[in-house]
């Protein structure tokens, strides 16, 4: 009986695919917690930029530094969108890239930024214009890595004179959950902290030197931020995708081992038949 | 004696936190001494060397570059290179040295030369405080 083989040969080849997903998912959590460590000690870093630029903020309301000033409506934006560098990690990517579309199809002038060859690779065929993109950047995640995007961001607006370029990322819940986040990253918007420094401070040299400083630090260490997020809720993702995989495989494995047993039940059944009618048959 | 809080805080950790009696930062525009009670005060970091004394010992530190503020005798510094003395690698130093110097010697382009600048000056601070 042919059929029997064949049930056999499922049965081995998606034992060896339930490997892999179950290997894929010790990774991703392994990924997933070194990245939840890097986002904490990322933390202090990122408050401290903010809380000082906030200070500053609010002392002066006058006349601010391009960085900092969001009151000129221009028409030149930019949207960064941060998705994966590779797939097998659920709905994540699509996600992203449905909301992006969506983004899109309300604000057609946008110019858009890739980082994460998915987002790339989608947005080059359906959209056309990728104004800068970056790929295979969350192999090895380096604080370098994110000087280099933010230095290109940070001359989008100071010397090519775009108004607000967003950025739009997964934020990282939990394992299980990930939130599609649309996060205004210049100009500035120094988000509420607990601390309140009301101090005047004496700024040397003086306070623009400090603010372009202060801004070009910021945008470096967003931009970690956000990669390190992106890539933690990425790995959240694939850990949970690759856990029902497996679960799905078992599952499986499960069905087609009752099915392979019934088969062969029936074969020895059938052959047993045989043999009997047959003896019968020269008895008779 | 009153004690000065300082963290050094980089992007991937927190590099040193700690109380001290008395702190010696490389500011832009000179170094400049911390005590208790010390002004508000903002500035840009330069290359230079870092000292945070108590009354035992002096700590010293290779520092490039960064934002330090003072207020509430509290000294918060944000920067992205800092090394203690045994981190400091001579050779690397001596070489980059040497390289900057040969680069600052050929008058070429702007740019290429501040970088020669600042690199020399980094190498300079890495020499100067491993051979004290």
């Amino acid at each position: 009986m042919a059929h029997i083989r064949d049930i056999k040969k499922r049965i081995e080849s998606i034992k060896s695919t339930k490997q892999i997903t179950n290997a894929m998912k010790m990774v991703a959590a392994a990924k997933l917690r070194k990245a939840q460590n890097r986002i904490l000690k990322a933390r202090p870093y990122a408050d401290y930029i903010n809380d000082m630029l906030r200070a500053i903020k609010i002392k002066n309301t006058r006349s601010l530094h391009p960085l900092l000033d969001d009151s000129t409506e221009g028409n030149k934006r930019a949207l960064i969108v941060v998705t994966a560098d590779r797939g097998l990690c659920g709905s994540f990517n699509s996600n992203i890239i449905r909301t992006a579309d969506e983004y899109l199809k309300k604000n057609p002038k946008v110019d858009l930024i890739c980082i994460g060859k998915k987002g790339n690779d989608y947005f080059k065929k359906h959209f056309g214009k990728v104004l800068q993109s970056y790929i295979d950047l969350f192999n090895e995640m380096d604080f370098s890595v994110s000087i280099d995007v933010a230095s290109h961001i940070l001359n989008l607006l100071l010397i090519e004179n775009y108004s607000k370029i967003e950025v739009l990322y997964n934020e990282f819940k939990s394992a299980i959950q990930q939130n599609i986040i649309v996060k205004q990253l210049l100009p500035i918007v120094p988000s509420e902290s607990k601390e309140v420094t009301t101090l005047d401070f004496i700024y040397e040299p003086d306070e623009k030197t400090i603010i372009e400083e202060l801004g070009r630090k910021y945008v470096n260490v967003e931009i970690w931020r956000i990669m390190l997020e992106s890539s933690a809720a990425e790995q959240g993702a694939r850990m949970t995708a690759m856990d029902s995989a497996t679960d799905n495989a078992a599952e499986l494995i499960e069905q087609l081992t009752l099915k392979y047993n019934r088969v062969r039940q029936a074969g020895i059944t059938k052959e047993i038949i045989e043999i009997a009618s047959g003896a019968e048959a020269i008895n008779n | 004696m009153n004690k000065i809080t300082i963290e050094v805080i980089q992007p991937t950790k927190t590099k040193i936190s700690g109380k001290y009696d008395h702190i010696i930062i490389p500011g832009i525009d000179g170094d400049f001494g911390v005590d208790w009670d010390h002004t508000p005060f903002i500035t840009k970091i330069r290359p230079g060397i870092l000292r945070l004394y108590t009354e035992k010992k002096i700590e010293e530190y290779a520092i490039h570059d960064g934002f330090v503020s003072v207020e509430n005798n509290k000294v918060k510094i944000v920067c992205e290179i800092i090394e203690d003395i045994p981190e400091i690698d001579l050779k690397r130093a001596t070489s980059s040295k040497e390289r900057a110097e040969k680069r600052l010697k050929s008058t070429s382009e702007d740019l290429d030369f501040r970088r020669a600048e600042i690199a020399l000056k980094k190498a300079l601070v890495r020499i100067s405080l491993k051979e004290e």
